[in-house]
């Protein structure tokens, strides 16, 4: 005869009585599904064949000195159906879920690729399902998704970064048009770009965030001005770009005049994921691993140092814990959730991370970390030096980390806003 | 992957939740920490009343036949309420007698482990105070069918509550070996209570020429190295869901006393100071809280991941004492004090971040694992 089970006395007990629970197959919980590895493998196959052999190159789209082999990737992803996947059918996506999407990002930042075309796909074009006509979707979806057009993002401004609601450029009503004029900064890859969607402000006279409309600019448009901002690694990713008087057509105004702070928070929403520095450190932990097992003489005997090895094991087990709470993002989104608390976790602790990976590559390699890319007798081709620096700006872009913890603080524990 | 929990988990949360809301309450665990022994047995035999120390035993055996994720769970609830039980003690080793023992010694041991009448606890640690098994001393020599056995152990928890140890030793030959030791009433085994931060009863046990069959012996040599590294590990993840839930409780309770605490004429809440504090916590918490469930999912009947356990422990070792610390720091001068339970939680923290190898030998392990 079978003994009742335990848990059923241990309902009893605590007249939570509800029907017996049945023994419960194991669900799949911390590892993926054979659908999910499946797409992992060939996004990873298409990958291997895409990117030159011993690809160690930069991570980072929006960087852009690989422009080429972006654009490359991006018409491989689209003709694959993988750019878009996360969008509707009916707009030439896959209705993927929000794992798989996280798969994809993780997959393609963990190879260091380029080419998923963020600003696009993940930001922009969301948003138009959300709050843009049909005129502008037909218009603008095919195209993001099938890699032709390139977006940037207009939010920031010199004097308006954490305080986005502050800014001020200026849309005046002319007609058919909105006069533009004001500056905005810290924008990737605006040489680059066809197309910019862009926060600016129609009613000066209300409250900050209610004065504020999202519209889209063709960067062809005479009065626009890119000025191009080298970073502290040297490279020019970013730009500062001038609207003097630039006509733009009514008709490119997204969502309803005036409720721009609503609509442009959409993108933010998309953008705070941190699965793309936690997957970058897990390349670079690795990176590092492979090259103090090295079979170098001199090298090799760093791997058996108790120091460093203790330190490896633990930036791994920090990128772990950032990983997963990526996963966990991705996860609530799929039961409905809007998890905004925890992608500000996720945004935080990948960020963080990923910086203490490169500084800790930087210190590992001694008087070889302090060699800039392309110096003789450098280690990692210098590799380490450059990735830090470029990487300062994770705490800080996309809302910076301390705004993040607001968020946290505010939206997740409930705390008072001051 | 799946963060969710399934409905026999969320039946054991809310479960565990209303029963130790009463039963594992302040004033238990400050008696139990000042030597009132009967208030944790009393709470014990509440325990296995309910099936919790046999939850994870086989039904065969007299068990729930539940997995390690479900236990994680329970485990995440007794932490948050710092519950002065031997229930890892109990757990992971009834886990070592089923997938080392023999069949005869799984059909004795576990029935009793479900029904209570034997308590197993982990007894690993010597004076070294090192969990590496490498260096045990305690001899076994060996008598007819018997093992004659001599020394001492250290940082046993529930000595004084358990019929056995579970302990490594060393054979005539140099072989380690896994072997259950009664220690109840036992010929020849002294106890010394030690005065731990935990404030649950840790003893010294010294062993002086025990008579022990050989038969007791779970597993020797290379399979008895494997074994208790299993219970190690099973052990870190045990404390690394215990230590998840009192991060959360902690974090809590400090979120609710930085929203009502008022200076300069609002919340203390309110001051960025003070949210980035709490913010830090909620990351910390959440974190341990997935690494231990992770680990715990890779614990099944036909194996687990290391990298995971180790992952688990070296992230709850680290993080939660810090919380802890940073929780006093929001609480001010009121979290300084005796009289304040937010020290309960902290002391037991520093216990556990010990406890199944701290987050040192962990790395070392895991940096082996990762083969540097």
């Amino acid at each position: 005869m079978k003994k009742p089970s335990r848990v059923y006395q241990l309902v009893i007990d605590t007249r939570l009585v509800r029907s017996t629970p049945a023994w419960n197959p194991q669900i799949l919980r911390f590892e993926f599904t054979a659908e999910e590895s499946n797409f992992k493998r060939d996004l990873g196959t298409f990958l291997d064949n895409a990117l030159p052999d011993d690809w160690q190159g930069p991570a980072d789209e929006s960087r852009d000195d690989h422009w080429d082999l972006n654009q490359k990737i991006k018409q491989g992803l689209a003709d694959r159906g993988w750019l878009v996947m996360s969008w509707p059918k009916k707009y030439g996506g896959s209705d993927s879920s929000p794992m798989m999407n996280t798969i994809f990002a993780e997959e393609m930042a963990y190879r260091r690729a380029p080419g998923h075309d963020r600003f696009g796909t993940r930001m922009f074009g969301p948003t138009l399902m959300r709050f843009g006509s049909e005129d502008q979707r037909v218009k603008y979806l095919g195209s993001i998704a099938r890699g032709e057009i390139q977006w940037c993002q207009g939010y920031s401004e010199p004097n308006s970064g954490s305080d986005l609601a502050s800014l001020q450029t200026r849309a005046i009503d002319s007609g058919d048009n909105f006069i533009v004029t004001g500056t905005k900064i810290w924008t990737s890859l605006a040489h680059r770009a066809d197309m910019m969607f862009m926060l600016v402000r129609t009613d000066p006279d209300s409250p900050p965030h209610k004065g504020i409309s999202l519209i889209m600019v063709d960067m062809k448009s005479p009065g626009v001005e890119i000025q191009p901002i080298i970073n502290m690694a040297g490279v020019h990713s970013f730009n500062q770009v001038i609207f003097n008087e630039v006509s733009v057509p009514k008709e490119n105004l997204v969502g309803d005049l005036n409720d721009g702070w609503r609509v442009g928070m959409t993108v933010l929403n998309f953008e705070r994921s941190g699965i793309d520095y936690a997957a970058w450190a897990r390349a670079a932990l690795e990176e590092l691993i492979d090259y103090v097992s090295g079979s170098d003489p001199i090298i090799g005997a760093i791997s058996s140092d108790p120091i460093v090895r203790s330190n490896l094991a633990k930036l791994k087990t920090e990128i772990e814990a950032a990983r997963l709470m990526c996963f966990d993002v991705a996860w609530r989104q799929g039961q409905g959730e809007i998890p905004s608390s925890e992608a500000s976790m996720s945004k935080v602790a990948a960020t963080d991370i990923y910086t203490k990976v490169l500084d800790y590559g930087v210190e590992l390699l001694g008087m070889y970390g302090v060699l800039e890319p392309g110096s003789t007798q450098s280690e990692l081709e210098g590799r380490f030096l450059k990735m830090r620096l470029f990487y300062t700006s994770g705490p800080i872009l996309a809302g910076t980390n301390e705004i993040q913890k607001n968020i946290i603080a505010q939206r997740g524990l409930g705390l008072p806003r001051k | 992957m799946d963060f969710g929990l399934t409905e026999t988990q969320e039946l054991i949360r809310r479960s565990a939740r209303e029963f130790l809301k009463d039963e594992s309450n302040s004033e238990t665990i400050r008696s139990v920490a000042s030597g009132n022994h009967d208030a944790l047995e009393k709470l014990w035999k509440r325990m296995l009343e309910l099936g919790w120390p046999a939850l994870i035993i086989p039904e065969e055996f007299g068990g729930a036949g539940f997995s390690f994720s479900d236990l994680a769970v329970l485990l995440e609830e007794l932490g948050a309420t710092l519950a002065p039980v031997p229930i890892v003690e109990s757990a992971i080793t009834s886990w070592i007698i089923e997938r080392y023992g023999s069949e005869s010694m799984k059909s004795e041991i576990l029935p009793q482990i479900s029904s209570g009448d034997i308590l197993l606890t982990p007894s690993i640690v010597e004076r070294s105070g090192s969990w590496d098994t490498s260096s045990t001393t305690v001899a076994a020599t060996k008598s007819g069918t018997n093992l004659v056995i001599t020394g001492e152990k250290r940082f046993v928890a529930f000595a004084q509550q358990a019929t056995h140890a579970l302990a490594t030793i060393r054979l005539d030959d140099g072989q380690p070996a896994l072997i259950t030791i009664p220690i109840w009433k036992a010929t020849g085994v002294h106890q010394t209570p030690m005065d731990h931060v935990a404030g649950v009863p840790v003893s010294s046990i010294t062993f002086n020429e025990v008579v022990v069959p050989e038969a007791n012996i779970i597993a020797t040599g290379n399979t008895a190295i494997k074994a208790v590294e299993e219970l190690i590990s099973a052990g870190g993840v045990a404390r690394a869901a215990q230590l998840a839930g009192l991060g959360r409780a902690v974090l809590d309770t400090t979120v609710s006393y930085a929203a009502n605490r008022e200076q300069f004429g609002q919340p203390i809440g309110s001051f960025q100071a003070v949210q980035h504090h709490l913010a830090e916590m909620a990351i910390a918490s959440k974190q341990v809280n997935h690494l231990a469930h992770s680990a715990a999912y890779s614990f099944s009947r036909d194996g687990y991941s290391y990298e995971r356990a180790a992952q688990a422990k070296i992230a709850a070792s680290e993080k939660i004492s810090a919380l802890c610390w940073t929780a006093h720091q929001c609480h001010g001068a009121i979290g300084f004090t005796w009289e304040h339970d937010l020290h309960l939680y902290t002391r037991r923290a520093l216990a556990w971040k010990t406890d199944y190898g701290d987050a040192n030998f962990h790395k070392s392990n895991l940096a082996d694992a990762m083969g540097l």
